[in-house]
């Protein structure tokens, strides 16, 4: 099955298309949003082929697993993929209301979908090191797209973001090295099936090993202690766009490590790992919180949460330490992925658009957008309520099935870190509210069309409200992604052939 | 690993650390490009490499005994390539930040955020 590649060559063409067009501006506009309307279309059909039929695979270049390059969609392939692609679409649309035309003449629209290349192969390779190349290949997407039109704080900004992410570039292929020292091989359907029963002095070597790859998640991911680039990288990035980033970027670093500490290494040892992310976690939700919480600045608040958010998912990682919470763990996280990256990507469009509408950035110079765009604050409100868990949104129950896990396992202490955060962040969405939408307009401001942004966030808040009240199709869909990540069976014999041998089965 | 080898990876990676902890843009440069070949080396040498292992070519397939293995080695030149281009990414950015602010001190930069903040 080789349509799969789609999802990297489409994105890869169109950008090089763009490329040549540019100075055309409507025929690069036409085309991005053409095509990647009609990847997010494909993404749902492919979803829905691979829960009813199984595992897809494709080998690069003919080499067999686990020496060539294997791309893979499984059920948390396709999910991921169903969400880059339409997020990416939607992002795309309300940016073509705010891009300048001097950021269009830089190369925006190529940009961007490389960086939208980069998720979609992040999300699709079966392969450790490819996993290093797809996260370049994204970064360096997002550093263009970060710096489009170089005014003096982008380029500063970025400067501080591609030096972090360098550090953590070399670092990832350090721990690679390391775990290739150890196992002999980085094909992830491999290394499960080598890590399965790995046991004693063995084990503790891949432990070691694999615990360098999850600090560099975790830097992408923005869990403390390594959150601080975050904050001030995301304020900078081009409005509609950062919806994109915000929802996107940080969570390939939370799906590596969903793959990489729940499915891939299995040995005797793993769960000291994801508890160390279990206590991380904590720190991270408080800290993240309590930064929004002192923020005057629309998306600053908003950076800050994606950080405070980051810290639930990681919760749900550290939660599989417990073999008994697995799966109910595996698939609160999962949900909470589909939750939070719709409803803050949401909520960084609205928050644009609350400044485009009252013409002015900084919560204190800001109000009045209830009286002059009343959509906009309804939307709004249904996004930070449902990200701060209120029913019937989907925060609520992503929230729900995180706890109930964490209470499961008689984790008290991170539930109620859990729950105080989701009380702080009311606050400070009740900060952005009574600043940026009460309150009387500075001035009147001039008469703008505001449709062109108003119907793509609509669609993000539509989905929201649709996954709290219909949530049970995705509910299945994360269970059995769940059942897939810890019993990766079907996933290794798609790999490496039904010959393979079974986790549990000594290699 | 042979001790030379794992002495000149210890080394880079002291001085690449070094150079990117010193508050000047061309020096956290240099300490990437130390670093990078550091874990390049590293890379090569989780391959098994010694200095009695062969280079990986073979005719048949009964050679292979005593060889390095080949896949590393493939890993370290995509890498080579990747951080020759995000290095040269990342110069071009610190030039861009010197002739902006006028200095090349990370930490006299203006702070982050913008006027309305605090």
């Amino acid at each position: 099955m080789n349509q799969i590649i789609g999802f990297l060559l489409v994105p890869f063409l169109t950008a090089l298309v763009q490329a040549l067009l540019n100075g055309h501006p409507r025929a690069e506009r036409a085309i991005g949003l053409v095509s990647t309307v009609a990847l997010a279309v494909w993404s749902f059909v492919v979803l829905a082929q691979v829960d009813a039929n199984g595992i897809q695979v494709s080998m690069m270049g003919g080499h067999a697993a686990p020496y060539g390059i294997s791309l893979v969609a499984d059920r948390l392939s396709c999910i991921m993929l169903c969400l880059s692609t339409s997020v990416g679409a939607v992002a795309l649309a309300y940016s073509l209301s705010t891009v300048t035309p001097a950021q269009e003449k830089y190369f925006f629209h190529p940009l961007f979908q490389i960086a939208l290349l980069g998720v979609n192969w992040s999300f699709l390779t079966g392969d450790l090191f490819n996993l290093f190349v797809a996260y370049e290949v994204m970064l360096i997407g997002s550093y263009g797209v970060m710096m489009v039109g170089a005014s003096r704080e982008q380029v500063r900004q970025t400067l501080m973001y591609v030096a972090v992410n360098l550090v953590g570039g070399t670092l990832f292929v350090a721990g690679l090295a390391l775990v290739y020292a150890t196992t002999g091989t980085l094909n992830m359907a491999d290394l499960a099936r080598y890590t399965a029963g790995l046991e004693g002095e063995r084990a503790a070597v891949v432990t070691t090993a694999s615990m360098v790859l999850m600090l560099v998640f975790a830097l992408k991911s923005a869990v403390f202690p390594v959150f601080f680039w975050l904050p001030d990288s995301y304020p900078v990035v081009p409005a509609g766009v950062n919806g994109f980033f915000a929802g996107l970027m940080t969570k390939v670093g939370v799906y590596s490590l969903l793959r990489v500490f729940v499915m891939t290494f299995r040995q005797d040892g793993n769960e000291v790992v994801t508890q160390t992310l279990l206590i991380l976690s904590g720190f991270t939700m408080i800290l993240g919180v309590l930064g929004a919480v002192c923020q005057w600045d629309i998306r600053r608040i908003l950076s800050w949460h994606v950080i405070s958010q980051v810290g639930y998912m990681v919760m749900g990682v550290g939660l599989t330490a417990n073999p008994a919470l697995a799966r109910m763990a595996t698939a609160g996280t999962v949900f909470y992925i589909v939750h939070h990256i719709i409803v803050k990507s949401s909520l960084f469009l609205l928050g644009d658009l609350a400044e485009h509408v009252t013409g002015r950035r900084g919560l204190k110079q800001m109000g009045g957008t209830l009286v002059l765009a009343p959509i906009v604050a309804a939307m709004f409100f249904v996004s930070a309520v449902s990200l701060a868990g209120m029913p019937p949104f989907s925060g609520f129950l992503s929230k729900l099935l995180l706890v109930r896990a964490g209470l499961a396992g008689e984790n008290w202490i991170i539930v109620a870190i859990a729950i105080a955060t989701g009380f702080l962040t009311i606050t400070s969405m009740m900060k952005i509210w009574s600043y940026a939408f009460w309150g009387s307009p500075q001035e009147a401001p001039g008469p703008r069309s505001i449709a062109g942004m108003v119907a793509p966030a609509s669609v993000l808040v539509a989905a929201t409200i649709v996954l709290g009240v219909w949530a049970e199709p995705m509910l299945r869909l994360a269970d059995a992604t769940a059942v897939d990540l810890i019993e990766p069976r079907a996933y290794i014999q798609a790999v490496l052939g039904e010959a393979a041998s079974l986790p549990g089965v000594a290699p | 690993v042979e001790l030379p080898l794992a002495i000149v990876i210890g080394m880079l990676f002291a001085g690449g650390t070094y150079c990117l902890l010193r508050p000047n843009l061309v020096r956290m440069v240099i300490g990437f490009g130390l670093l990078s070949n550091g874990v390049n080396l590293m890379m090569i040498a989780a391959g098994g490499y010694s200095i009695a292992s062969g280079a990986p070519f073979v005719k048949d397939a009964a050679e292979t005994a005593g060889l390095m293995d080949p896949l590393p080695p493939d890993i370290v030149l995509t890498a080579i390539v990747i951080n020759f281009a995000v290095g040269a990414l990342f110069l071009s950015i610190c030039y861009v930040v010197y002739r902006d602010h006028d200095t090349d001190d990370p930490e006299k930069l203006p702070p982050a955020g913008f006027e309305g903040n605090g």
